[in-house]
């Protein structure tokens, strides 16, 4: 392995996390976002997974996005009977999203892609001082 | 003779590229630090030693000639191993990687690294200082 695999793997990194924080970003602007017909389903949270991957053209093993989930736990009611999604009761279905926990996502999100950048930085500042071998 | 016949030098090459090594696995780690089920990978301690015993001790095997004979040989080869991490924080996910833990091992690598690149310059130096041309 030598810096450039380094950079590579943790470039991968970077590339996952800027994916997750896309997912976070439609699961946020969609917090809001009902049916417009009578009882129909709103919008379904999306949840990020991520593999692991042996890449051989690297050689090392990077992450990669996986398949994006809908989360399965249920819609939250809201008796408003004057919404064009309001069921026969008044019962309108808005979405699993929780704001707060997407807010935790994204700080999860922010600091493991601080943590690649900074292997970036480092493993750049290793080859730096390879080359100032040659300075003498 | 090249730089590399000198044993400071062939060293402290050896060493480099165990911290390279050592630097894309960590990369590996902090990369996939979020995966469900991930084992995280750190090198074995660097020793010299090691590396100079494998050179010098000459290395005598025996023959295995039945099935049940079992081997007494010492593995030799230079290829570095790797093996699993101790940590003591294992996350509920299955993953036992802690940021924090990564980051200061990326920048203790660095920093012997450069102690490495440093030394190497030195040596070089010295050289040049012995053949009379000011470094």
């Amino acid at each position: 392995m030598d810096f450039n695999t380094s950079i590579g793997i943790a470039a991968t990194g970077l590339h996952a996390q800027s994916a997750r924080m896309r997912v976070i970003a439609e699961n946020i602007a969609n917090a809001d976002s009902t049916a417009s017909t009578p009882g129909g389903e709103p919008y379904r949270r999306r949840v990020p997974t991520f593999e692991t991957v042996m890449n051989n053209e690297l050689g090392g093993r990077v992450v990669s996005m996986g398949k994006l989930a809908y989360d399965q736990s249920d819609f939250n009611n809201r008796y408003e009977p004057g919404h064009p999604a309001a069921d026969a009761n008044g019962y309108v279905q808005y979405p699993n999203v929780n704001t707060l926990i997407e807010t935790m996502d994204m700080r999860e999100a922010q600091r493991s892609y601080e943590a690649n950048l900074n292997v970036v930085s480092v493993t750049r500042q290793m080859l730096g001082q390879t080359l100032d071998i040659l300075r003498g | 003779m090249g730089l590399l016949d000198m044993p400071v030098f062939s060293a402290l090459t050896d060493k480099m590229r165990w911290h390279q090594a050592r630097q894309g696995l960590l990369a590996e780690n902090v990369a996939n630090a979020d995966n469900p089920g991930f084992k995280g990978r750190d090198l074995k301690q660097y020793n010299f030693e090691d590396r100079f015993s494998v050179v010098q001790a000459p290395v005598v095997n025996t023959a295995t000639t039945q099935p049940r004979h079992f081997s007494t040989s010492i593995g030799g080869g230079t290829s570095f191993t790797d093996d699993k991490m101790v940590n003591f924080e294992i996350t509920p996910k299955g993953n036992g990687i802690t940021l924090e833990d990564e980051m200061m091992k990326v920048t203790t690598n660095m920093m012997d690294y450069q102690a490495a690149t440093s030394l190497y310059q030195k040596s070089v130096k010295i050289l040049k200082t012995a053949l009379g041309k000011t470094a």
